[in-house]
């Protein structure tokens, strides 16, 4: 949880973003469809998902990036301000998949440090790579 | 659905850098709150006031991939109006890419000012490019939109440019 604030004086290239395990389930798949209005049968119809040539429903495309940068606001703590982030959808992830977020820091000047992320599975396969760029407060 | 792709990417080459604005109406903390609920963040910036002003906000914030992940800010089409595979085609609304399935691959987002309950917050979209591919299955476009989400006053809340393959 954001509990803990990360100060730009304790970051510095490696330093890494604290993994963040999600468990997606077929009930968070039907909720994220309905508060975003996302209608798409593959998140929901595993027959049409399987149709698709799919084992199951699928996770969210903007579910991925959720998990993503809960684990960036997590680490870095509610005194720190997200000004960029980025993901993109590598591989696809079903109900039941163990997703762990992590990461590290690559840059890290002026109070502002950036992040390379990834989400991967169970197996270690990555689902989506990712990017963040964060502005840390200094103690 | 016979659908010519080089026809579409003409029309949508015609479309770059011109933009459509889209008022999406009144933010509601319920809304973005049951969205951080629904993703399984329990982040105290989205839900309690007294944690969002100690760390610097004016009120609580809707979590930042809130306004990019809503894919439809009206009533929507009837049931019978949906695509196939049940989408409502609102997130490409300003393009023509009637008949052709849609990927979104992610998205690269800035975040300038985080949105809050009441704010008023129109979206301006546009392709900023678009590609005509040649794939093993066929020709396909990569197709490059940008959305710009501001408040009432014209304030900048947040920059989204996402990809999609059309095929």
């Amino acid at each position: 949880m954001a509990g803990n604030q990360l100060f730009f004086e304790d970051a510095s290239v490696g330093t890494v973003v604290t993994p963040l395990v999600k468990h997606p389930t077929n009930a968070q798949l039907f909720r994220f469809s309905a508060v975003t209005w996302n209608s798409h049968l593959i998140h929901y119809d595993k027959v049409y998902a399987q149709s698709e040539g799919y084992p199951d429903v699928l996770v969210q495309s903007h579910l991925h990036g959720c998990f993503l940068l809960q684990a960036v606001m997590d680490w870095a703590g509610q005194r720190s301000r997200v000004l960029g982030f980025r993901w993109q959808n590598r591989g696809i992830a079903i109900p039941g998949d163990v997703l762990t977020c992590s990461g590290k820091v690559v840059k890290a000047e002026a109070g502002v440090v950036e992040c390379e992320l990834e989400e991967r599975n169970q197996k270690g396969e990555v689902c989506a790579p990712g990017w963040a760029r964060v502005e840390l407060p200094r103690r | 659905m016979s659908v010519s792709i080089p026809a579409i990417y003409e029309k949508i080459k015609q479309r770059i850098g011109k933009t459509e604005r889209i008022k999406l109406g009144t933010i509601r903390e319920r809304d973005f709150q049951r969205f951080a609920v629904a993703a399984g963040n329990p982040n105290p910036l989205f839900f309690d006031e007294a944690a969002a002003k100690a760390a610097g906000y004016s009120s609580i914030m809707a979590p930042p991939l809130f306004l990019s992940s809503v894919m439809g800010w009206e009533a929507g089409p009837p049931q019978e109006a949906l695509r196939s595979d049940g989408t409502a085609g609102q997130e490409v609304a300003a393009l023509p890419v009637e008949g052709l399935r849609l990927m979104g691959g992610g998205q690269d987002l800035e975040f300038h000012h985080p949105a809050t309950d009441g704010m008023e917050v129109t979206m301006e979209l546009g392709p900023e490019g678009v590609e005509l591919k040649e794939g093993r299955s066929g020709q396909f476009l990569v197709i490059r939109l940008t959305r710009r989400y501001r408040d009432q006053n014209e304030r900048l809340l947040v920059t989204c440019r996402e990809s999609f393959i059309a095929r």
